[in-house]
């Protein structure tokens, strides 16, 4: 999902730019205070493992393939404005380095992937367990949030595409064509997100309780009452 | 900074085995964006050239080995710039 440059018209790239530097600018101001001592390595461990993750592309439906994007699982464990950071830091390094994604697209990619794809599993998750109190809810939460996550991220990004002058299809033919193709790469993004926290929830319980870097109106996954609740 | 060593040593093992999968069985990459922005004729306009282009060193492309210490370094490196960006936003607090 990453856009090369030339894919969107300049005024769609400055919007997108512009949209994602109000997340940076709350998300790094959040981080200065929620960061501690426990979550600073975290955060360093998730996004390398979450760069390296992205390198491995397996097949799915008509000769395509995917690769995890990462997004819920960084905003579920660390929190969405820190999984913010993580992404940008993992996008800026795919952009300079490899032409994984564009310069002029950075805020667009950034916005689809950092913010939409991290955002969005977080608010769906938190919602769910804040319902469904057990673990059953957090696992249900997290492939749900990963699931419109990534479908969310590619209507986002077909929309960016329909509306540039540069691309010669509507905005309808290019957001029903992404959103189609990542409804399957959607599942099976949810199900890595729920196995990964699944497999924490087993191993490092610890680490799913450190405070979240998160927005004040959003607050904390209850992950203490969903560990607790036996469930 | 107390650092968790038994975190830090399987994140990293677990990222150079997804370095290697991801080089020797899962490399080829035909995204879903790509094919769909393909048949709607979207052109690519680089502005930046960057150094390896597809995760691959120019000239040595298919070359298992050399992707791997590639992916296994950039990962160090990604690892350093997250690690980096938290430890100075948190100093600043």
């Amino acid at each position: 999902m990453h856009i090369p440059d030339g894919f969107l018209s300049p005024a769609i790239c400055a919007i997108c730019f512009a949209a994602t530097a109000i997340f940076w600018f709350f998300g790094f101001r959040k981080a200065r205070e929620a960061l501690n001592e426990q979550l600073v390595p975290l955060m360093g461990v998730l996004t390398a493992m979450f760069f390296a993750a992205q390198m491995m592309n397996y097949p799915i439906v008509g000769g395509t393939t995917a690769h995890l994007l990462g997004g819920p699982i960084l905003g579920i464990t660390l929190g969405p404005y820190a999984g913010l950071i993580s992404m940008t830091v993992i996008l800026l390094i795919q952009a300079l380095f490899f032409g994984d994604g564009g310069i002029t697209t950075f805020g667009a990619n950034v916005w689809n992937m950092g913010v939409v794809g991290v955002f969005v599993p977080y608010i769906v998750c938190l919602a769910i367990t804040r319902a469904w109190r057990t673990k059953e809810g957090l696992l249900a939460g997290a492939f749900l949030g990963a699931f419109f996550g990534d479908v969310l991220a590619a209507v986002f990004a077909g929309l960016e595409l329909g509306l540039s002058v540069t691309f010669p299809y509507s905005v309808q033919i290019a957001v029903t064509a992404m959103a189609t193709h990542h409804s399957v790469i959607g599942v099976g993004e949810g199900v890595v997100t729920a196995a990964i926290l699944y497999a924490l929830m087993r191993s490092r319980p610890d680490l799913l309780q450190l405070p979240k870097v998160s927005p004040s109106w959003l607050g904390d996954l209850p992950i203490s009452d969903v560990l607790a609740s036996g469930g | 900074m107390v650092v968790d060593k038994k975190l830090l040593y399987t994140g990293l093992l677990l990222s150079v085995l997804f370095v290697v999968i991801g080089c020797v069985w899962l490399a080829e990459s035909n995204e879903t964006f790509d094919v769909v922005a393909e048949e709607f004729g979207a052109e690519e306009a680089s502005i930046w050239s960057a150094p390896l282009p597809d995760y691959e060193v120019p000239g040595l492309e298919g070359n298992v080995a050399v992707n791997i210490i590639i992916g296994v370094a950039f990962t160090l490196l990604t690892l350093a710039a997250a690690w980096g960006v938290g430890a100075v936003l948190r100093k600043r607090s």
